[in-house]
């Protein structure tokens, strides 16, 4: 992409910048709300398991895509299923900040008959104390592209996270 | 590896009021997260050492101090639906920016059509007003939302364009004609969502 504009466009844009503060950004991830002090000051294990949780979120959008997607369902349908707003499940498939409501995750536990303690903690509602939980989410969120068609692949590790979201604590590592 | 698409761009020096050559590239590269390590960390440290010296409130802190650019752009490497911006001058990275190609607008007269929605937009803190009494260079931030308004009409999204401002921010995107949809109430702190129209992109342009 390139941009062509005159030398006096560029001024002529910073000066109407003023002294204006430019800033976007909506929430950032979990590992982000370490401040980067607490960062480098050693506490690796803290720091990892924070970027840990965050994976598992980043799993939570994925694994609603694929279930939604290995029933044929469409973001409508799947969300009248569900009793939820259309928009509120886009938001979780495809927005990784996207915190959703409680009801929302129990409705989701109910329509994926998962329990719905494991959906929070995925979720990011609740904190995970299941480490093995979260591991299993980052291998799951590494083996599953929402824009593909589900393969045979995807299927399989979706079956086998459903399974272990089915259980109760779950220690592999 | 093709090289980074760039243009040559002009800043404004914040103390002299003179011009100044610079690079919008479309890449968050290895060099660009140096000097995110090497010279935008340690200044923002500096800062934020004088802030709580001086007794300033939190709510007056830089509001992207704990943001990891390493770790947004981690996050989205290898995503085609996600790409990142710098601006250089001097030799140094001076504002970064990662927008995403997925989302859609919110405003009415536009809803449900593709836009650049803006991820994250910052400059180094040396470009900052809240951060140090003069600025080095000018403009590092309008360069940035000019490449978003720019890769919208490329990506045939006419321009339309969607961020969430920080609170501190919110004065210049209000100033620039950008529509103000308000809190948005799905976002902690409920944050303003900001949107360009078509018509809205196309005068920003010119």
């Amino acid at each position: 992409m390139k941009l062509e504009r005159s030398k006096e466009w560029w001024i002529a844009r910073a000066a109407r910048e003023g002294n204006h503060v430019v800033l976007a950004g909506g929430p950032v991830a979990d590992e982000e709300r370490e401040s980067p002090a607490e960062l480098r000051s050693g506490n690796l294990e803290r720091a990892s398991l924070s970027v840990a949780a965050s994976d598992a979120h980043i799993a939570f959008g994925r694994f609603v895509n694929l279930m939604r997607r290995s029933r044929g369902m469409g973001i409508e349908a799947f969300a009248e299923e569900a009793n939820l707003d259309p928009g509120e499940v886009l938001a979780i498939e495809d927005d990784v900040h996207f915190i959703p409501e409680p009801r929302t995750v129990y409705c989701l536990a109910l329509a994926f008959k998962l329990p719905q303690e494991r959906l929070m903690q995925l979720s990011g509602l609740s904190k995970a104390r299941d480490v093995g939980l979260r591991a299993q989410a980052v291998r799951f969120a590494a083996s599953a592209d929402p824009v593909r068609e589900l393969t045979n692949e995807e299927e399989t590790a979706l079956e086998t996270f459903v399974m272990i979201l089915s259980k109760g604590n779950h220690s592999a590592g | 590896m093709a090289p980074a698409d760039f243009s040559p761009i002009y800043l404004v020096d914040g103390a002299t009021g003179s011009a100044v050559a610079a690079e919008l590239r479309q890449e968050i590269g290895a060099a660009q997260l140096t000097d995110w390590v090497t010279k935008w960390q340690p200044a923002v440290h500096e800062i934020m050492r004088e802030l709580i010296a001086k007794g300033v409130p939190q709510d007056r802190w830089p509001q992207s101090s704990h943001w990891r650019w390493d770790q947004k752009v981690a996050r989205v490497s290898g995503l085609l639906a996600h790409k990142g911006f710098s601006v250089t001058a001097t030799g140094v990275c001076q504002g970064l920016m990662q927008v995403k190609l997925t989302q859609s607008a919110r405003l009415p007269e536009q809803h449900g059509k593709p836009l650049v929605y803006v991820e994250y937009l910052e400059t180094a803190p040396w470009n900052r007003s809240d951060c140090v009494p003069v600025r080095r260079f000018k403009g590092v931030g309008t360069a940035l939302l000019t490449a978003a308004v720019a890769l919208s009409e490329q990506e045939t999204f006419k321009g339309r364009i969607g961020l969430h401002s920080l609170p501190q921010a919110d004065e210049f995107y209000q100033d620039l004609g950008m529509c103000d949809l308000g809190p948005d109430p799905h976002y902690p702190n409920q944050l303003r969502y900001f949107e360009f129209t078509a018509e809205q992109a196309a005068a920003f342009l010119v």
